[in-house]
């Protein structure tokens, strides 16, 4: 185990000439690093037993008009979770290229070619040099993050076909699925290499649904853009709009009321159940187990409706605003909240011991898609699919937000990752959420709901945030441009760093068993494709 | 065995045990529901998410649980756009889309509805104007009916397609 601080006397005794010490971002160390010499200092914080940094996020900023720079800004998480260190650099004037961090470190793969479509930054050494968010059939120099292209420009369209990796050889088939599924889910495809049954190569072509969410952040106001946070990825309402919210009252250096943080915890927890039950009744009705999925679907509606009927939204939209919360619960509806969940426990209980006796789903689940810890480490997997393989990291107790500096949770951790792992964190996370929930009835306390706004943010201050949604963590960088704008933020669902290790998850495994498989990780294509 | 049947019988028949839909999407234009006529007694849905926040897939798979359980109505949701008499789409069609959502219609047989659902589909709500986003689902092909909402809740999507099909002019068939 390493604190930030040991971390930085390291780096500065390897790399004392391209490391100059910056004021830190909201307690958040950081370090300005010479571009060339990134990709060293991130492989040392990467590698070095003591440190274990993995990364987080990776971002870009176009600061035009103000100077004419990119920053590049590399955020690691160090020893598992507890601390987090920022390395900065820059592009000055018409610099176009950065060295690549992928050959050292998997996890940035897809940031950097994202950065190369979004900004036309050229990420040199990076081995897959293919587009990533813009599909082929995009104009040549459409980069939409770049402060030079208008936000409601009209896209052309030229001729281009994604080009696959292929497997060949006798018996080599390839299968084609998607983007438009055979069931109520959202669009992406999956590309197969099979010989025979089990499944060699597996690629994803997704951003189908790419809308330009981050694009339309910056034709907003700081304190209005919540409608839009909560649109990112519908089934996380509450996460995405918590984390954009806690990152502009940093900016605001806004206190939250108590009584607001702790509603806060208890919309999320609402959140993380609804989704949790779902999806355990999905998975079992992946392996043609549908008695579970039918009790499942009915108690998910259960708290869709219990949300309808506090907040006036099923998806608890317009819970989170600005500073605090925008719907109150009063005492009497806490109670009868906490009397209609004890018997969804009871209820729930009862259905998992039916659901584990039955030896079908035992048989399709265990050893099915695994996910081993040292690729989960590598890929940076995180939140349910990274605690199933071992990924000690939980948000909540790491770096703790809303009132779980007041109530910690109890963090579910399976090792063997397989799809039964990832139904188990599951299920042990909602008796943990119910769990919180009554913690919440107990401890909350009365007061205001709302914090009024002390004053607009400097242009060009930025400030971070995290959450620990219900499919993992949810980052939110946010910076400020005039008069209470929007100059960049930048959103990362855990669907982003997750999606790519499902490549890996189903190597040998057969096709068949790939739909439970998917269900099992559950990633918002949404939240991906922003 | 025991077990199922215990919890079976103890959970009950939830089957409607759901507020009724508050707000009345208003009358169904005529010209759509001589179109559904058809499919009055059985109606293949196929739903197309064309870039929506998933909010609007997530009410459209509550339609399947057994509090909504369309089916008894006998509507289907079935896999593919070649099975379906009507398709359900979802979200602002964005650049990506596009072609994707023109190919879908066109495997779809005729006689055939479409159906807007959720405020995206209807006039592309929050992302409207966006460089990714092409337009309506109606500048691409044509819409029969139009569900608002963001997202509408099951309950009145219900109620919509129940509108539509319903045999209000009996006209001896």
């Amino acid at each position: 185990m390493a604190d930030a601080q040991t971390a930085i006397s390291l780096l500065k005794e390897a790399y004392a000439a391209s490391i100059v010490e910056m004021t830190p971002i909201n307690g958040t160390p950081r370090l300005q690093v010479k571009k060339d010499t990134v990709p060293q200092v991130a492989h040392f914080l990467h590698s070095h037993p003591n440190l274990r940094g993995a990364l987080s996020l990776l971002w870009a900023v176009d600061h035009r008009p103000r100077e004419t720079r990119f920053e590049l800004c590399y955020l690691f998480t160090l020893s598992e979770g507890q601390e987090w260190l920022l390395l900065c650099t820059d592009l000055q004037g018409e610099d176009r290229l950065f060295p690549s961090i992928t050959p050292h470190i998997h996890a940035a793969k897809w940031y950097e070619r994202e950065i190369r479509d979004m900004f036309g930054l050229i990420p040199v050494g990076h081995p897959d040099m293919r587009r990533l968010v813009r599909h082929e059939h995009w104009p040549k120099g459409s980069h939409p993050l770049k402060k030079d292209f208008r936000w409601d420009s009209v896209l052309g369209r030229v001729q281009g076909e994604k080009v696959f990796r292929h497997i060949e050889g006798e018996g080599v088939f390839e299968v084609a699925v998607g983007p438009i599924h055979a069931g109520i889910i959202e669009v992406g495809h999956f590309r197969f290499s099979v010989a025979g049954e089990p499944i060699m190569q597996l690629e994803l072509h997704h951003f189908w649904k790419h809308r330009g969410v981050e694009k339309l952040f910056e034709q907003q106001q700081l304190t209005e853009a919540v409608p839009l946070a909560e649109r990112v990825s519908g089934d996380t309402t509450v996460g995405h709009s918590l984390a954009y919210c806690q990152a502009v009252e940093t900016l605001m250096q806004m206190e939250v009321p108590r009584r607001a943080r702790y509603l806060r915890s208890f919309f999320l927890e609402l959140e993380r159940l609804y989704n949790h039950l779902g999806d355990v009744g999905a998975i079992c009705t992946d392996v043609a187990y549908s008695l579970p999925h039918a009790h499942c679907g009915r108690m998910k509606e259960q708290i869709m409706q219990l949300n309808d009927r506090l907040t006036g939204s099923r998806f608890l939209r317009g819970v989170n605003c600005v500073g605090g919360v925008g719907i109150d619960v009063t005492n009497e509806q806490l109670t009868k909240t906490i009397a209609e969940l004890d018997g969804l426990e009871l209820d729930f209980t009862e259905l998992e011991k039916i659901a584990f006796a039955n030896s079908t789903l035992k048989d399709r689940v265990e050893t099915t898609g695994v996910l081993s810890n040292s690729i989960a480490w590598d890929h940076g997997v995180m939140g349910v699919v990274g605690r199933a393989s071992g990924i000690d990291r939980d948000i909540r107790r790491d770096h703790p937000f809303a009132a779980y500096d007041e109530l910690p949770p109890n963090v579910v951790l399976y090792r063997y990752g397989d799809v039964r792992a990832r139904m188990r964190v599951r299920i042990d996370e909602i008796h943990e959420s119910l769990r919180l929930i009554r913690e919440i009835r107990q401890h909350i306390p009365q007061g205001p709901i709302v914090a009024q706004p002390t004053g607009k943010p400097a242009s060009g201050t930025w400030a971070l945030s995290a959450v620990e949604g219900w499919r993992g963590e949810i980052l939110y960088m946010v910076m400020a441009a005039e008069n209470g704008g929007i100059h960049r933020c930048k959103i990362r669902d855990p669907s982003f760093v997750n999606w790519p290790a499902i490549q890996y998850a189903v190597l040998g495994n057969i096709i068949p068993d790939f739909p439970v498989i998917n269900k099992s990780f559950n990633m918002s294509y949404a939240g991906n494709d922003l | 065995m025991f077990p199922i049947l215990k919890k079976s019988l103890k959970t009950g028949v939830v089957t409607g045990q759901h507020p009724k839909a508050e707000t009345s999407q208003g009358p169904i234009n005529p010209e759509a529901v001589g179109k559904t006529k058809p499919f009055r007694r059985s109606l293949a849905i196929r739903e197309v998410d064309t870039g929506s926040c998933n909010a609007c897939e997530m009410e459209m798979n509550a339609l399947a649980n057994p509090v909504y359980d369309v089916e008894r109505f006998g509507v289907h949701i079935v896999a593919s756009p070649r099975h379906a008499d009507a398709l359900v789409v979802t979200g602002p069609v964005t650049v990506n889309m596009e072609h994707a959502l023109k190919d879908v219609y066109e495997q779809t047989p005729d006689p055939k509805i479409v159906i807007a659902l959720g405020d995206c589909a209807i006039n592309c709500g929050a992302f409207k104007g966006s460089y990714a986003v092409t337009g309506p689902v109606e500048r691409h092909i044509p819409v029969d009916v139009r569900i608002p909402g963001c997202p509408p809740r099951p309950a009145e999507i219900l109620n919509a397609l129940q509108e539509l099909r319903a045999h209000r002019d009996l006209d001896g068939d």
